[in-house]
């Protein structure tokens, strides 16, 4: 499996890796909220880098200037809508976390016996384009142009949606 | 540069970029301090004042017995805050706003990075500092400080909306991310083939919110003096305010760096006659009188209200940046397409 030489790439492959599950690990036993939404803030730039690994510039950038500001909004809401004073209390009861431990290994099962017994067809010769933003742009506006246009009209919908609901609540 | 970007990276390659890194490190750190003087120096004579006249001569070593007194000053840390994120928070402030430099192209042929996505390389990384400041506010566990720190999440995420949006026209019309082409895209010669005239929605909403962005007068609201003491950084002192400090006017430097490459053409001459002049001398030209036009608007600008900075964000600047980008885009497909 491992026979590939120890390249720059799987080098910095690992370190993202290592980075990103820490931080995801991190972000399920810290306890305080804040402290939570930062090992989110590095899983998400773990993954940004991930994505520069993978020479996918437009979507590495995208990833952190999205989620950079999720997070900071995230934290702000964290910030004003827990009690940060005093320590909450760990739900008790050891069932939880069994049936949780379970679900988490029977997913890990399903998915690593997935992808072991998928054969992958030999990845289609895709011409290394020089310039990858723009060629995404293209195929964008022109193969995909109805999905793209559904999407942007799902998200006013979601938009508008938000906006009613708030408005509701302070006519009150 | 460009060629030795290119070449396979051997140790000597790797020692040649952080030699180049820490001279720009050193250029910033130059630009750093005597901005900081001329600020003074500029807002004095704006008010009939002298400004900074004792150390040194014409007072120009003000800013480093400034710096001096910082880092001598005993570095506190408040009992009840967070410790770690209280240390953490200046860096992080600190490391995305000298690595967005790493994208500016200064002329043709010096210039750090030839990234695809630099527009955007820029406006994610500094999206990052917005974390670090509401994270400083909230570390230091003083309500000021919280109180700043999300006034500075508010502002800059709202403002951050029509930056962005506000680039697009001129990524439209010159077809690429790469702040490189977009100078190249703008030569012709003369001054009007810069994008701030076919682009001046776009250059007005820019500026605008890149104020905004670098939490300056007249929206320094995150650090009023006045109603906030000192907003998101009062808890810190010595090195680490040296630091909150340091990044502010690094980001100074980035955006009058970025305002000169996407608006005003970059190593362009502002006439063909001009051309003589080698080009990073009016590069730097035009980054002074940038850094110059933030300093007067410090100077003259009362600040702004609160509740009027969210409205005036999302219901003026936005819809405008949008209008510009169809206007551009409808500007494309009718005079520049056929």
């Amino acid at each position: 499996m491992f026979t590939g030489d120890l390249s720059g790439e799987l080098i910095a492959f690992f370190i993202l890796a290592a980075f990103t599950i820490t931080g995801a690990v991190l972000m399920l036993t810290l306890t305080k909220v804040v402290h939570m939404v930062l090992s989110l803030a590095a899983v998400f730039i773990g993954l940004a880098g991930m994505y520069v690994v993978l020479e996918a510039e437009f979507v590495a950038f995208v990833q952190v200037l999205i989620y950079a500001g999720a997070v900071s909004i995230l934290m702000v809401f964290g910030i004003m809508m827990t009690k940060h004073q005093e320590d909450q209390g760990r739900p008790a009861g050891r069932m939880p976390e069994v049936l949780g431990l379970l679900a988490a290994v029977s997913l890990l099962g399903i998915l690593f016996y997935a992808i072991r017994s998928t054969a992958f067809p030999a990845a289609a010769q895709v011409e290394q384009a020089e310039d990858n933003t723009l060629e995404i742009g293209k195929l964008l506006f022109t193969q995909h142009v109805i999905p793209f246009e559904l999407v942007s009209v799902l998200l006013t919908v979601a938009f508008i949606g938000a906006i009613m609901l708030a408005r509701k609540e302070t006519d009150e | 540069m460009g060629d030795l970007l290119r070449e396979p990276l051997t140790w000597g390659h790797a020692l040649i970029f952080a030699a180049a890194a820490i001279l720009l490190m050193g250029i910033v750190l130059g630009f750093v301090t005597y901005a900081i003087y001329f600020e003074r120096k500029v807002i004095g004579w704006m008010q009939l004042r002298v400004g900074p006249n004792r150390v040194g001569p014409f007072g120009l070593l003000q800013t480093v017995a400034d710096v001096l007194k910082l880092l001598l000053k005993e570095d506190t840390i408040p009992r009840k805050a967070d410790r770690v994120l209280f240390v953490l928070a200046p860096v992080l402030a600190f490391v995305p706003a000298f690595a967005v430099l790493a994208v500016i192209p200064y002329t043709q042929s010096l210039y750090f990075a030839d990234l695809n996505v630099g527009v955007l390389y820029y406006v994610a990384l500094s999206g990052i500092s917005t974390l670090a400041i509401v994270l400083g506010g909230w570390a230091s566990n003083n309500k000021y400080a919280l109180l700043g720190g999300m006034r500075s999440a508010a502002q800059m995420i709202s403002y951050e909306v029509p930056l962005v949006i506000s680039i697009v026209g001129t990524v439209m019309l010159s077809g690429s991310m790469n702040l490189r082409t977009i100078v190249e895209a703008q030569s012709g010669g003369w001054f009007w083939n810069w994008h701030f005239l076919p682009q001046f929605i776009g250059f007005g909403v820019f500026m605008i919110a890149a104020v905004s962005e670098l939490n300056r007068t007249p929206f320094d609201l995150p650090e009023a003096e006045s109603e906030l003491v000192a907003g998101y950084h009062v808890e810190y002192s010595g090195f680490r305010f040296a630091f909150f400090m340091l990044t502010e006017y690094v980001y100074v430097y980035a955006i009058a760096a970025l305002t000169t490459v996407l608006f005003l053409g970059g190593w362009h001459a502002p006439a063909p006659f001009l051309a003589v002049v080698p080009g990073l001398i009016w590069f730097i030209l035009k980054f002074a009188c940038i850094v110059f036009f933030l300093f007067w608007l410090r100077a003259t600008f009362p600040r702004v209200r609160v509740d009027q900075l969210m409205g005036f964000g999302w219901k003026v600047l936005l819809p405008l940046a949008i209008v510009n980008v169809f206007v551009t885009a409808g500007y494309i497909e009718l005079f520049i397409k056929h």
